[in-house]
């Protein structure tokens, strides 16, 4: 019995510390994640807009492999000019339902308020096209 | 005819397909550890309850080893987000006790191995039971993830 409650704590110790080592450690590298132009961006607009930050997060998780760092993207229309002509209740429904041959849907990832939260930082951004002209 | 490189292994859907390959594993294995002891519980005591014991042991051991690649390649997956938000939240909601159970019953059987008593034994059944359970949700909450996008 004295083994098996001294084995219960070894089990205990060894898994507390590899889960809140892995759990550290994805704060820690999480909070590097976020690439540059995102962070900078996010930096820039936090103070005034803490939601947006949030979106700027999100936006580096789910939207920056394809829609790249500095939100002009590789898809065709730019996010910019998105933002220009839709409304957010569009945005927030081709984030959550996507657009049939173009892209995927994020519904079981993200739910409507990380949607919400992804048209606002998606809005705060400067118009990277007026800085080209 | 279709040419395949080494960049192409490593692209950005590598993590995705190791994540899938290996999390399968530690799901199949914690499944039959869960078996194997279940029906060693149930045969009389002597040699084959013995085999189906160690054999219960062994795999389980196997599973706790096979998670940590299949931990570590979700992480890499996700940039490191342990906890995500929608689907992925539900995901990890039972990746994570999984996980910290499974290394827990496979250091607390090392320790003990062949002497646990009656009682030890049968709530380290239970909490084989469960983690089976738990990690096989944790897969289909993954896989929904897989085919939903």
């Amino acid at each position: 019995m004295k083994t098996e409650v001294n084995a219960l704590i070894a089990a205990l110790l060894i898994s507390v510390t590899v889960i809140g080592g892995l759990l550290g450690a994805a704060r820690i590298v999480q909070s590097n994640t976020l690439k540059f132009p995102i962070r900078s961006a996010a930096e820039s607009i936090a103070s005034q807009n803490p939601k947006a930050a949030v979106g700027a997060k999100l936006f580096a998780l789910n939207c920056a492999r394809c829609h790249v760092g500095d939100v002009t993207g590789n898809a065709n229309p730019t996010l910019n000019e998105i933002t220009e002509r839709e409304t957010d209740q569009r945005i927030k429904f081709a984030i959550l339902n996507g657009i049939k041959g173009e892209m995927p849907a994020f519904g079981k990832k993200l739910d409507e308020n990380d949607a919400a939260t992804l048209v606002v930082f998606i809005r705060s951004l400067p118009d990277k096209r007026r800085n080209l002209k | 005819m279709v040419m395949f490189s080494a960049s192409d292994f490593f692209n950005g859907t590598f993590w995705e397909r190791l994540h899938g390959g290996s999390t399968h594993l530690p799901i199949a294995l914690a499944l039959t550890s869960a078996v194997l002891d279940g029906i060693g519980s149930l045969v009389p005591p002597g040699k084959i309850r013995e085999n189906f014991r160690f054999s219960g042991y062994f795999t389980l051991l196997l599973a706790a080893l096979g998670a940590v690649p299949a931990v570590i390649s979700g992480l890499m997956l996700t940039h490191w987000d342990a906890f995500g938000s929608g689907v992925i939240l539900l995901h990890h909601y039972f990746v994570w006790p999984s996980f910290a159970l499974l290394v827990a019953l496979a250091v607390w059987r090392s320790v003990v191995r062949h002497r646990p008593s009656k009682v030890g034994f049968s709530i380290y059944l239970i909490a084989v039971v469960t983690v089976a359970v738990g990690i096989s949700i944790a897969g289909f909450w993954g896989g929904e993830l897989l085919l939903n996008n």
